[in-house]
């Protein structure tokens, strides 16, 4: 552990190590044997961090969900290399499409009128089409439903989190993903703090026993309230809620689920597992829309003594603050770019680029969103596999495990939430007056 | 020099012996592959395993035949794959066989029992299905497929491949791995339909009918009496489970004169069933309806038939909402036995170990000297259908005689619901108490009683003070369904009961 006490970092180690090698085989021998107890970043199951994808043949994309994100995700695959092209999008609605292809048009990306797709099924025709990868970033509602497809299609996927609502999803899920590895297609997910430079490095540090064995986790995620719609005239109830839908759990899977699992996948990223169950509460306070709860404080037991308090919350005037935080035998670490000892005394950080005064930065070379690309693309034309489908499946489903404990007030089991048959969503899909009650959920009813 | 030359001429000697032996160790292996492989083909397996009725069943199955022309031989599913104990496996099924084709008369073998997926485990290896089935998530994979498969790699210690896909090898029409929709879809049309159910005015017997359907069963009465539960230390094979004896005081009560038929269930099936999951409970707005269960997984009747013989496979709370359903239909209470109640009816006034003569030492096939002496049949194979005459499989009542109160299967055919929670120590809580009346057993437990031995048991279990429970979980292993079916076990194929109806207190 001395390269981190001189705050070296482990590759500024390795490279001195190999110049090391002319002093003298003994040395250069010792030195190695001391490293080979380390595990290399591809051992950890770590991502290419690569600036920009290699070239290779021309890879087309299409996008399902026109939305921000879902734009920003088209643009983000297209800033990871070259021989990069979206070519088709598909959305629910056609105005949503019209707004995409005049954000696109302003950074001279055209799609073809052909080659736009809308209503429920539009993303089933915009995965007949010739693509070789397709972007998913409709609400998680429908996430399961266009990842098997887009397996069944045989096409490579990128997908924003959360990647489902309820455990029937996050089986169908699984179950594609099993057949994506089977077919050698690659799946990359959003949760970007994977590939977010300074939680690599600080994941790296940690996995090699930096803080010792992992005794206690926090994550959090609390914030003012967000964007929501009241209800137009001219809107039909389910035209409303997908509008809306940030603000129903049947399509967002409620805060904790849609936005907290960044920090939930952190914690489960960093231990190396998922909570065997969950106790906690949540309730609404000041919610204007929907039926989702505002704030969510859930104890997660990970076995042999681990727990992680998570909390969010989505309340105005309120103490906010988003993160992670470990405590080890050793020490402790926020995850993102700091080390403490157990003293509370800073022992190792992350080095960002400097700017033009030689300052730090404080932020990574190449933006998360499109480091995540970046590897879809390397995975894509090296066929270094990757499939995180898995992962964020599972931190998805460690978020409905604590949604579903709050909600009843009951302990939940990762074995009861594996196998439970819950559903969300109105049996059919369509627009028009849907008969579902939206009662905020009372615990211990 | 001479020293060399001697050396020379002995290391050409060396070389001599070291070739003849390599030609030698060369033949052997060769000779024992061809051997291997002679004695392994499809042709040969037939020639000895005299089972004509396996080899055309494996021709039906999607083994033999198939779209892609694949043709999965005997020693495909029959040996685990070479390298993985190929030949310690061929030779102790060899020897095995060898030994069987000799001693053994094929008519007396229990194929019945050999295609039940645990016995047939000892002869198929899983191994064997995933070395060729490597991918368990091929694209074509359906849905539900993928949530059975996902359930399979979370449980790999307790499932085999052929839990769920035992007919894959051997074609059973019965064994298909699917939901099975049309399930109780009977046709009675020509039977009478009764319109209303039996008027009981006096403590008798009587015949009951399940108004709008064609179905009636028999009731007997039985006199309330005070009696010994359970069995005494100096019985054979009597367990701690049924000790300390206890005095018993029972009220009168009817008790079916058989087990719950199939025809008897299905028309509650009939009546209520839902197709589909639990959710479809929710949508019934008949607060008063009964629902009753989904659509069982395969063939619950084994393909044994159904009819009078005993219904099986129903969960615990199936055959208690059946109970509900005829209490509602009928206008009699219907509910299970309690522990109590079942040994007085079986006991039917009898101290002894059965309600006939005989010692479950003679009657067992436990034991030592069971490899050179049969068990005794004589008697018990008048009075119950269990391991020793039932070809694996139930028996219509018919079959028996009865006991002294008229009451037929009570020992063997299936084990009985009891209404009693399970407990090893059960009558120690009554010990010193005198009299007991009407015990219902343990307040509290996990699982429940379960009575009266089935056809696959031992002469041991048929003993009147026997005691068992359910086992839900083994019983549900193999239920692919998420959550597991809360009406039908999908693996328990031995267990049914039957009802007892309570006197008007009026």
């Amino acid at each position: 552990m001395n390269d981190l006490k001189k705050g070296v970092s482990r590759r500024d180690f390795l490279s001195t190590t190999v110049k090391a090698g002319t002093v003298g085989a003994l040395t250069a021998g010792v030195l190695l044997a001391s490293c080979s107890s380390k595990k290399t970043a591809e051992e950890l199951g770590l991502p290419p961090l690569l600036d920009k994808a290699p070239d290779g043949k021309k890879l087309k994309a299409g996008l399902v969900g026109t939305g921000h994100r879902g734009t920003g995700a088209a643009l983000n695959f297209l800033d990871a290399g070259s021989n990069l092209e979206l070519v088709a999008l598909a959305d629910v609605f056609q105005e949503r499409i019209d707004e995409c292809r005049k954000k696109l048009k302003e950074k001279d990306v055209k799609i073809a009128d052909n080659m736009c797709f809308t209503g429920f099924d539009g993303y089933q025709q915009l995965m007949e089409q010739e693509l070789d990868v397709v972007i998913l970033a409709t609400p998680p509602y429908f996430r399961p439903q266009q990842f098997a497809a887009a397996i069944r299609a045989k096409k490579h996927v990128f997908m924003e989190k959360p990647v489902a609502v309820d455990p029937t999803g996050i089986r169908m899920i699984l179950a594609a993903a099993e057949k994506a590895k089977a077919l050698g297609l690659n799946v990359v997910t959003g949760t970007q703090r994977r590939h977010r430079r300074d939680y690599v490095a600080t994941y790296e540090q940690i996995a090699n026993g930096a803080i010792g064995d992992i005794l206690s986790a926090k994550a959090y995620w609390n914030q003012s309230h967000v964007w929501y719609r009241e209800k137009q005239p001219k809107w039909s109830d389910m035209e409303y809620m997908i509008r809306n839908w940030n603000n129903f759990a049947w399509l967002s899977g409620d805060h904790i689920v849609e936005q907290h699992v960044h920090n939930i996948d952190v914690i489960n990223w960093f231990a190396g597992k998922t909570p065997a169950f969950a106790i906690g509460y949540g309730g609404r306070a000041r919610r204007k829309t929907g039926d989702q709860f505002d704030f969510f404080s859930i104890d997660f037991n990970y076995g042999r003594g681990l727990s992680m308090h998570s909390m969010c919350r989505q309340i105005d005037n309120c103490a906010n603050g988003i993160g992670e935080f470990i405590i080890g035998t050793k020490g402790m670490s926020n995850c993102s770019n700091k080390i403490f000892d157990l003293d509370g005394k800073p022992i190792w950080s992350y080095e960002y680029p400097k700017n033009e005064k030689g300052e730090s930065s404080g932020k990574v070379k190449v933006s998360p969103y499109v480091q995540e690309h970046i590897h879809l693309v390397t995975a894509i034309r090296t066929g270094n596999y990757v499939n995180h489908a898995f992962d964020t499946a599972f931190s998805t489903l460690t978020g409905i495990m604590g949604r579903t404990a709050a909600y009843t007030g009951r302990k939940v089991t990762w074995k009861e939430i594996m196998e439970s048959d819950m559903k969300l969503g109105p049996e059919k899909m369509e627009f028009g007056d849907v008969n579902m009650e939206f009662n905020v959920p009372i615990p211990g009813e | 020099m001479a020293h060399r030359s001697i050396n020379n001429r002995k290391g050409k000697k060396h070389l001599t012996f070291f070739i003849l032996g390599a030609v030698v160790v060369y033949l052997l292996t060769l000779s024992i592959g061809i051997v291997s492989d002679k004695t392994s083909t499809d042709s040969y397996c037939i020639s000895c395993h005299v089972h004509t009725q396996a080899d055309a069943a494996w021709k039906l199955s999607t083994h033999a035949d198939n779209y892609s022309g694949v043709i999965v031989h005997c020693v495909d599913c029959h040996l685990p794959p070479r390298g993985q104990g190929y030949f310690i496996a061929k030779v102790k099924h060899g020897v095995k066989d060898v030994y069987s084709y000799w001693t053994k008369n094929p008519e007396d073998i229990d194929w019945e029992k050999m295609k039940d997926p645990e016995e047939a485990a000892h002869f198929t290896y899983n191994e064997s299905c995933v070395n060729c089935h490597s991918n368990l998530f091929p694209s074509t994979l359906s849905d539900d497929g993928g949530d059975a498969h996902l359930y399979y790699q979370q449980n790999r210690e307790s499932l085999n491949c052929i839990n769920c896909h035992i007919s894959v090898g051997h074609f059973d029409k019965n064994r298909k791995h699917e939901h099975n929709l049309e399930f109780g879809s009977n046709n009675n049309s020509e039977k009478e339909v009764f319109t209303e159910p039996a008027l009981v005015e006096k403590f008798e017997d009587f015949i009951e009918y399940i108004p709008n359907t064609t179905v009636s069963f028999e009731m007997v009465a039985i006199k309330g009496e005070i009696f010994t539960m359970g069995s005494p230390m100096d019985e054979s094979f009597s367990q701690t489970k049924e000790r300390p004896q206890i005095r018993v005081q029972i009220s009168p009560f009817w008790i079916g004169r058989a087990e719950v038929s199939w025809d008897e269930f299905l028309a509650f099936y009939a009546q209520t069933a839902t197709k589909g999951h639990a959710d479809d409970m929710a949508d019934k707005t008949d607060a008063d309806a009964i629902t009753g269960p989904t659509a069982p997984w395969g063939a619950p009747d084994q393909g044994w038939g159904k009819g009078k013989r005993p219904a099986i496979t129903m969960s615990f709370h199936a055959a208690e909402v059946y109970c509900e359903w005829l209490t509602k239909v009928t206008g009699k209470k219907y509910r299970l036995p309690t522990e109590a109640e079942w040994e007085f009816a079986c006991r039917a006034g009898t101290e002894m170990p059965y309600f006939f003569v005989g010692d479950p030492k003679d009657y067992s096939k436990k034991g030592w000297k069971r490899t050179f002496i049969d068990p005794v049949t004589e008697v018990i194979t008048d009075y119950a259908v269990y391991a020793e005459n039932s070809h694996f499989k139930t028996y219509e009542p018919a079959k028996v005689k009865p006991n002294p109160f008229g009451l037929l299967n009570m020992p063997g055919n299936v084990w009985e619901f009891c209404s009693d929670w399970y407990e090893v120590e059960a009558y120690r809580q009554y010990e010193d108490q005198g009299t007991i009346v009407n015990p219902t057993g343990p307040a509290e437990g996990t699982e429940h009683v379960i009575r009266g031995g089935a056809f696959d048991s031992d002469a041991i279990e048929l003993r009147s003070a026997n005691r068992d429970h359910t086992r839900t979980t083994d019983w549900l292993v193999t239920d692919p369904q998420i959550p597991k079916s809360a009406w039908w076990y999908s693996d328990s194929k031995n267990v049914g009961f039957r009802v007892v109806c309570e006197q008007n207190k009026n």
